[in-house]
Order: structure tokens, then C-alpha cells, then sequence
């Protein structure tokens, strides 16, 4: 499995690495499609702070991981986008409509309603 | 400047050890005639009511004018290495800094040369292809040392113009971080397709330097809001939400609203708050602040 | 640096491959970083469309100057079908986020110069180029 996928409680937690191909993308989409059932997971999180480049194909793969995530009950969280890469993005005409994104790992888990360190935190 | 390149600038101006030599023999002129030639230097340059504006002070005057008689006597003194080459080369930046500009430092050079040939016609009266031939390698010399002023004039210009379209570009978009996790960016003036995209370039960086989660985006002071310039926003606004952050924008008056709505534009995406109070008071809100006065009962 | 780098596009792999060392290239030329992440992302989108229209071709990385200034070309070509309607791919709202568009009129926005020539049962070949501010 080309990216490591982690769990915490009923979390999710994948981080991409840099020079990701298309294939290990799609994988990905597949596995996690596995795993939120499997766990019942309630949310996902997709770090891509490694990504130097997020292009239309990267793009609706994230978009479809959500889909099917909410398909199965969960919620998707994509966290550390860059700022380069968010502005290539949106000159690109890209957009993560139907995804919440936060800042980095930490934010996301915030924002999913579990800490770091396991303990319960409430979104605001 | 590295010796090599000394070297090619001393081969290509024909500078050689016999000029060297030459140049030696020229020192006891130079001593005797020193004192005069500089203040002639000076009585042409006070002449004159641009180069007159430098020397307004006494005081600097005589400073300079001993630095310009040290300067002369090293034309001749015979060694032009690595210290003559930084001594020269420091000339051109001061002459940057204080901003004075070639033509006039040329002149003064200009001026030298005359000084010295006639000095030199002087000196071999009896012989003056004798005095020619001295005077062609202190050309040589000065020649290298106008090469080495004006190029680290030059520099030291691009420099001083590249920092200041740095400060300008800072000016011109600048995100202040107002409250833990939020950023103000109030706009102002013309947002074109290049501006935006600093804008944007500078707010997402920032976005990530102070973890922001919320921008406050004021748009009052924008020039003009059409199609164009709303896209560019709503382009910074989506930016900002792919890294989390949300950005409330504020200053777009109803009537532009309208307007821009009427022009197809999906407003929909925008965030908008009245006025830059409204928005921060939003942004607070968002943000889980509640401002609270510091004595509750209205006292000291 | 050496005057021009093929990259090869024969499979989904290489297109990382051609954005990594476009990205090289751009960093020596003196890009910034926002810039270099948008010729590796315009690198992206039209060396993926080599492997999905055409199923092989190449990208041909150069650095360039011209009157005084320095850039990367970049130019991605192929063998493959052609495209029939070129003025309608290079249409803005054809965004590509929807799999009927390829991306072009995103890939031109991000860079400064862009040229496509293609020819039905000819190939297409994409021409970009970015200059250092």
C-alpha cells in the first residue's frame, strides 16, 4: 500500500507522499472506500502537505474519495494544501466543492471532533 | 570583483608592467602638483550649481577634498591590486548613495586628465612626445578606474531600484494579522490580473504563516469592481478556502452587488458582510471571541 | 544544465517524471516556487493528455532567454489523433474538472506563452513558456 492510512478511534487518517502516480491514487480512493466501511469510520482525513502539485486528475480523485466516503456515512476533511499549490488550483479552475478542507492535520482532526491526542474536542 | 576579471579589464585597456614603471616616474609631478590641481577640482565644482549642492558644509568639504588628493596621489604610487581595485570600487557606491550622478563624476575625471597633461607639457617643455608618452599611461589607469566606479554605480542602482519595488509590492498588498487566526486584507486601488495574483500569492502564504482561519477582506478601496476584478476575488476567496480559511469580504456596496449579479456573476461563493466592523464582529463571532469591556460597570 | 531534456510519455508513471524535472528546471532558471508549482502543474495536465489521448509521446524541457530575460519551455508532443475542434478546446468554461475537457485554457492560464498546434491523424503538440519576473 503505497500511502500509509492510520486510525485513530473512528478517524481516518491518510498521508499522501510526494510524486504520487495516478495509480497509487486510485488505490487509495479504493482502499479507504474499504477501510470507512470496514471501521465505520465517521470522518477521513486526506493529508496532502507532501503534494507539490495537485492537477485535475489528483483533483477529482480527492473529489470522488469524498463521495464515496459520504456514501458510507463519513465525513472527508483534505488538510494541508499549499499555499503554491492552492494557487495553481484555482488559475487551473479547480475546485474542492463538496470537500471540507483545513489547514493542516491538527485543524482537521479539530474539525472532525477528535484531538491529537484522543481526546474529545468540539468543533466551533 | 574577482582577480581574474581585474585582469581582463587591465588586458584589454593595454595596461602593462613598462605603464607600471611609467606611472612610478610620474609620482614627484603628482606630489608637487596635487595641491593645486585638487582645488581647482573644487573651484569647478562650486562653480557649477548642481555639483555646488554637495558640498554645503565646510566641514565635508575639506574632508572630501583630502580624500580626492589621496585618491590623485594613488594614481601614481604603483601598485594597483586588490586594494587599489576595492579602494575604486568603493567610490562607486558612495557616489550612488549620495546620489551623484555619472556625468558629473566623469567630468571630474575628465578634469584630472586635462590637469595632468598640462602639467606633464609643462614638465617636459623641452620634450614633448616625452610628455605624450607619460600621459598615456595614466589614461590606461584612470580608463580602469571610470570602468570600476561606474560599474559598481550601476549595481549598487539596480540594487536601490530592486528594493524599492520590494517596499512597494509590500505597500501595495498587505495582510495584517488583526486577532490570533485572523488576517485583514484591506484592498486598495486598482486590482488587475497581476495585482491579484500578489494578492493572492501574499494572502495565502500569510494564510499559512498565521495559521488564519478567517480574512477579513475589505474591498471599500477598490477602484472599480467589475466582471473581471470580482472573479479575481472569487478566486482569492476559493484559494483561502482550499488551505481553511474562510474569508468574509467586506465593502461591496449593494448597488455593485446588484450590479454584478446582473452581469451573471454567482455571487453565491462570496461571503459578504456591509461594512469592516460588521465583518470583523462576524470574523470574532466565527472564531469563538467575545469582546467583553474591562470593567463591566462602564468606570475607570 | 543541458540544453533540452526529453521526457518520455509512454505511461501514467512518467507524467510525475516530467513535472519533477520540470520543476528542476524551473528552479534553476530562477522561478520562484509558486512559479515552478505552475509549470509542473501545466506539465500535469498536458502530459496527461498524451497518455490519455494519444498513448505516447514525449516532453521536451528547455531553458530559454530571450532580450535579456530567462524562462522554461516546455513542449509536449505527440502522435496521436489530433484534436478535431482545436478552438473549442482552447474555449474558457470548458473547465477541467469535467472529463470531457483537457484542461488547456487552465493550462494556459498558468503559464505566460502558449501555443497548440494539432492536426486530425497528425498529433498535437502543446508549446508553453514561462519568463522569470
Amino acid at each position: 500500500m503505497a500511502v500509509p492510512i492510520m486510525r485513530q478511534g473512528d478517524v481516518l487518517i491518510a498521508s499522501l507522499q510526494e510524486a504520487l502516480s495516478d495509480r497509487a491514487l486510485v488505490e487509495l480512493r479504493d482502499e479507504l472506500a474499504r477501510r470507512v466501511g470496514l471501521y465505520r469510520a465517521h470522518a477521513v482525513v486526506i493529508d496532502v502537505t507532501a503534494l507539490d502539485v495537485l492537477d485535475s486528475f489528483a483533483t477529482r480523485t480527492l473529489r470522488a474519495m469524498a463521495q464515496i466516503s459520504r456514501l458510507r456515512g463519513a465525513r472527508t476533511v483534505v488538510v494541508g494544501i499549499q499555499p503554491e499549490v492552492a494557487f495553481a488550483m484555482v488559475q487551473l479552475g479547480l475546485t474542492l466543492d463538496g470537500v471540507d478542507t483545513a489547514l493542516d492535520l491538527e485543524e482537521g482532526l479539530s474539525l472532525v471532533g477528535r484531538g491529537v491526542r484522543g481526546s474529545e474536542r468540539h468543533a466551533p | 570583483m574577482g582577480e581574474a576579471e581585474v585582469a581582463r579589464r587591465k588586458a584589454f585597456l593595454e595596461l602593462r608592467d613598462e605603464d607600471v614603471e611609467a606611472l612610478k616616474g610620474l609620482r614627484e609631478i603628482a606630489r608637487k602638483y596635487v595641491d593645486p590641481v585638487v582645488e581647482d577640482l573644487y573651484r569647478h565644482f562650486l562653480s557649477f550649481e548642481e555639483t555646488r549642492a554637495f558640498f554645503r558644509d565646510p566641514a565635508a568639504l575639506e574632508r572630501v577634498k583630502r580624500l580626492q588628493k589621496d585618491y590623485f596621489l594613488r594614481l601614481t604610487e604603483g601598485d594597483y591590486g586588490s586594494d587599489y581595485v576595492s579602494n575604486r570600487l568603493r567610490i562607486g557606491t558612495v557616489h550612488e548613495r549620495i546620489e551623484l550622478a555619472p556625468k558629473w563624476y566623469l567630468g571630474a575625471y575628465s578634469f584630472y586628465l586635462r590637469a595632468m597633461a598640462l602639467r606633464l607639457l609643462e614638465a617636459y617643455r623641452q620634450d614633448p612626445e616625452r610628455a605624450l608618452r607619460s600621459f598615456l599611461p595614466l589614461m590606461k589607469l584612470v580608463f580602469l578606474d571610470i570602468g570600476l566606479a561606474v560599474d559598481t554605480y550601476i549595481h549598487a542602482r539596480e540594487i536601490t531600484l530592486r528594493k524599492q519595488q520590494e517596499a512597494i509590492r509590500e505597500l501595495s498588498t498587505p495582510v495584517l494579522p488583526i486577532r490570533d487566526r485572523l488576517l485583514l486584507l484591506p484592498l486598495i486601488g486598482v486590482v488587475d490580473t497581476h495585482r491579484a495574483r500578489l494578492v493572492t500569492d501574499g494572502l495565502l502564504r500569510a494564510i499559512r504563516d498565521h495559521r488564519a482561519k478567517v480574512v477579513v477582506m475589505d474591498v471599500t478601496g477598490v477602484a472599480t469592481i467589475d466582471t473581471k476584478v470580482a472573479n479575481h476575488l472569487i478566486q482569492t476567496v476559493t484559494a483561502a478556502g482550499l488551505m481553511g480559511a474562510r474569508v468574509i469580504v467586506t465593502g461591496l456596496s449593494p448597488e455593485v452587488s446588484q450590479a454584478l449579479v446582473a452581469l451573471g456573476l454567482d455571487l453565491g461563493k462570496l461571503d459578504t458582510v456591509g461594512d469592516l466592523q460588521g465583518g470583523i464582529e462576524e470574523a470574532d463571532r466565527l472564531l469563538g471571541y467575545r469582546l467583553v469591556p474591562a470593567d463591566p460597570a462602564g468606570g475607570r | 544544465m543541458p540544453p533540452e531534456t526529453h521526457v518520455p510519455i509512454e505511461h501514467e508513471g512518467d507524467i510525475v517524471t516530467a513535472r519533477q524535472r520540470g520543476r528542476e528546471l524551473a528552479a534553476a532558471s530562477g522561478l520562484s516556487t509558486t512559479e515552478q508549482t505552475l509549470i509542473a502543474t501545466a506539465i500535469s495536465e498536458v502530459a496527461r493528455n498524451i497518455v490519455v489521448y494519444a498513448r505516447r509521446g514525449e516532453v521536451v524541457l528547455a531553458a530559454i532567454e530571450e532580450g535579456g530575460r530567462r524562462g522554461v519551455q516546455v513542449v509536449a508532443r505527440d502522435a496521436g489523433p489530433g484534436i478535431p475542434d482545436p478552438e473549442l478546446a482552447m474555449r474558457d468554461g470548458y473547465s477541467s474538472s469535467n472529463s470531457l475537457g483537457m484542461g488547456l485554457p487552465g493550462a494556459r492560464r498558468l503559464v505566460d506563452d502558449f501555443e497548440l498546434s494539432t492536426a486530425v491523424g497528425k498529433g498535437t503538440t502543446v508549446t508553453m513558456r514561462k519568463w522569470v519576473r
